[in-house]
Formats: C-alpha cells, structure tokens, sequence
C-alpha cells in the first residue's frame, strides 16, 4: 500500500466508518487527525520518542473506547484531542516519567537534543508562534499554560495568581480571538 | 434570554471544550446545550476554532508512524484477515541502536585508516631517502668503475708498447735552448703507432697558451705528430700520438695553443734521430 495516499473522509462518513469498524476508517483517522492530535502531544510531551508512543496510546483509545463517543455532545476532534491531552497530561505527571527523565544517560541525551533541534526547525511550528504573537499578552500566557502545558485552569490561575473568574475571561477572549482569526 | 449570555460569557463552554470541567459542570453544560440551540451554536463555534487552531498547530509526525500505529490498530482489530499481508509484516519491523554501531564503526575504521595512512607515508620517505642513497652510490660506483675501465685500457695499451717487440725506443735529447731536456718516444713502424713517454718527460712546464707538438722528421719533412702538455701535476704515464709508417727522426717544440702547420725551429726542446 502507497504511503503517499493519503484518505479523506467527512467527519459524517468517518464516524459512521468507525461505528461498523471498518478497516478504512484506521487510516482515515490517522491521516486526517495525526498531525493535529501530534501538535498537541508533543507541545506538552517535547522527547519524541515518549510523544510518539502517546500518539499510538490516544490512537488506541480513540479506537478501542469509540462508542463512547456521541456526535449531539460535540465535534470528533474536540473528543480525541481531549484523550489525547489527558494521556499526555497523565504521562507528565507520572512517577514513570519524571524518573525517566532524571535517568538519562549521557547518549540518549545526544539524540534527545537532536530530536528537539528537529522540532525547532519544524517549519509547522513557526506558524504558531506567529499565531499566538497576535493574541495579548495576559491572553497569550494563559493560552501557552492551557493549551502548550496542560494546565488546568485552576492551576493556570495558580500559576499566574489570578482570580479564577479572570482567568476564564481571558481564556474565553483568547478563544474568541481565535475565533476571529480563523472565521 | 439573559442568563443564556451571562451563561456563555462565564467561559465555561470554552472550558468544556477543552475538557477542563468537573462531571457535575459537564453534565450542566451538556443539559444546557440540548436545551438551547443558541449554546450548542456556541459550542459549536469554539470546537470548530479550537479544530482550526490545532490544525494550524500540527506538526506531522515521523512517516514510519503511521505504519506503526495503525498496525497496533490492526492487532487490537480482531480480523486481521481483512488487511493485505503486506501491512502486518512491515509492522514487526525493529531497528533498535542500529545507527549508533554504525556510526561507532566508522568512526574506528576511519581513525585506522588514518593510522596506516601516516604509516604508510613515513615507510614511502624512509623507503625513497633509502633509495635516493642507493642511486648516489651507484652513480658514484658507476663513475669509478668507467675511471678504473680507462686506466686498465691504457695500461694494457702501454703493457702492449713494452710487449711488443716491434716498437722502438728513442731518446730525445736537449737541444742548445734547453739542454737538461730529455724525452722518451716509443715507435712501431709495422704498427705504425707512436707513444711518448710522460713519466720520464723532462721539459720545462708549458703555460695556458702554448702546448708542445711532436714532429716526425720524414726525409727533412717535418710531419706534425699532435700536441701535448707538461703540467706539474700529469701523472698519465704514456700518450698514444698521431700515427706515421716512416721516421728519420723525432723532434718537440714549443708552439701556440693547437699546435703549428710547421715547426718554430728556434723554440726545439728536444730531438733525436735514428
């Protein structure tokens, strides 16, 4: 089979694919929702190679748990990224990973700031950063904890020692921003 | 209608999306969105900017990913006979620290080559300085060994002048202008060969610009024999002159440099007749 080919389906079609377990289903899924589900993990999980097995995990979970998703709750992606974001989340902040990271010799250190040069020049990744300069400051911070570190709001609060009503007001005027720019 | 906007403009939708609300929240805005389609429109906006800001966001993962995923996906699919075979045996594919060793390897093999590079060099200068000192010796064994060929073939040839009974000794007597002179000529008429004797050549030394010429006297016709020189240092013991078959006498005078058509008879050194 041709890696080049990569398939698409509507939201509509490919959920109904995923409901009868259809084999095409796996890789429209995957070619269509890899790169954004990958942006997220790896934003909050920079080794590549632990980021690459939480892709493989949320790819798992979307497939195994699938019926528990429901389109009147909301969109499939807004489902997914959130498994995803939850597992990336849960690995950050597992005993596993921080020792992990502590235990790393001086060889794999060598890849691992190889493997984030890579990120750096990933051309993909400049194109956030030009997206959230246009966002505000207190704007811009709250983003960056939620969305780039896994924040909760609660903690982002926390971190930034606002009122926890503030911080859902910039969230949401950051969201709304958003909004603007892509609409 | 009012509590609607108050309700959106909380944030707790944006919240809700990005799945950072407590089951009793969820479940409200849920409720709430089923119940007002102008939520569920709202909801629907920050999940469709969200979508768009996580695509704008991507960062594509590595290619060899995709194979390996979706074959995990495969394995927990139960019928595996519906996918091409091809896709399952790629899928057990392991490359662990292969790049490394490689790397490794080269690394060493390229340290040895350099090794044996420098070593090779020093041999090859060693090897060429040795040669350099041969081809010395032998261009100086060579340059002696043509210097002893000649002085075996000219004393061979004087061992000839003495063997052979055909040639005849003449001495050369002073003549009024020089009468300590004397000189030694050996003369083979049947050969027609002349040699002089330079070892018991007593003349006095000639300078740069004269030489002195042997003459044979033929029926008072002086015949020019060729020219030689009388140097301190001359340690050539005979000089083979130019030939004559017939000889009253022999006589050396002093002439210019090359030698004279006919003898300058006041500059005589030495003569003698038969």
């Amino acid at each position: 089979m041709s890696k080049k080919r990569k398939i698409t389906l509507s939201e509509e079609e490919l959920v109904l694919a995923l409901r009868n377990r259809e084999k095409i289903a796996i890789e429209a899924l995957y070619d269509m929702y890899s790169s954004s589900l990958y942006g997220v993990i790896s934003r909050i999980i920079t080794e590549t190679a632990t980021a690459e097995d939480l892709l493989q995990e949320t790819f798992v979970k979307i497939w195994h748990s699938f019926s528990a998703y429901s389109a009147e709750k909301g969109r499939l992606f807004t489902w997914m990224v959130n498994i995803a974001r939850n597992l990336a989340i849960d690995k950050v902040r597992s005993k596993d990973f921080k020792n992990q990271n502590k235990n790393q010799d001086i060889e794999n250190n060598v890849t691992f700031v190889d493997e984030q040069k890579n990120t750096v020049y990933n051309p993909e990744l400049l194109g956030i950063k030009d997206l959230v300069g246009k966002l505000k400051p207190d704007q811009k911070a709250i983003v960056e904890l939620v969305y780039f570190k896994g924040y909760t709001h609660v903690e982002a609060a926390d971190e930034l020692g606002i009122p926890l009503g503030t911080i859902k007001t910039r969230l949401r005027m950051a969201i709304m921003q958003l909004r603007t720019h892509f609409n | 209608m009012e509590d609607i906007k108050a309700y959106i403009e909380s944030g707790i939708l944006e919240l809700y999306v990005l799945g950072d609300v407590t089951p009793d929240e969820k479940a409200r805005v849920e409720e709430m969105a089923a119940k007002h389609p102008a939520i569920k429109a709202e909801l629907d906006e920050i999940e469709r900017s969200m979508e768009a800001y996580a695509r704008e966001n991507a960062v594509a993962p590595a290619d060899d990913l995709r194979e390996r995923i979706l074959n995990s996906l495969v394995t927990n699919y139960g019928d595996d006979s519906t996918f091409d075979k091809e896709m399952q045996e790629t899928g057990a594919k392991v490359v662990p620290m292969v790049q490394p060793k490689t790397y490794n390897f080269y690394k060493y093999a390229f340290a040895a080559c350099l090794v044996l590079l420098l070593a090779s060099v020093a041999a090859l200068i060693s090897t060429y300085n040795k040669l350099q000192d041969s081809n010395v010796q032998i261009a100086s064994l060579q340059s002696s060994n043509s210097k002893f060929a000649k002085i075996v073939n000219l004393k061979l040839g004087e061992l000839q002048v003495y063997q052979d009974a055909s040639f005849k000794f003449l001495k050369l007597q002073g003549t009024a202008k020089s009468p300590q002179s004397q000189m030694t000529v050996a003369w083979s008429p049947a050969r027609k060969k002349v040699w002089i004797d330079l070892h018991t050549l007593d003349v006095p030394a000639n300078d740069n610009a004269h030489q002195y010429q042997l003459w044979a006297l033929v029926g008072n016709k002086p015949v020019s024999l060729g020219v030689f020189d009388k140097t301190a240092a001359d340690t050539s013991d005979m000089k083979e002159m130019q030939s004559t078959a017939s000889a009253d006498a022999f006589a050396v005078t002093l002439e210019p440099n090359g030698g004279s058509k006919s003898p300058t008879m006041d500059q005589m050194v030495v003569i003698g007749k038969f």
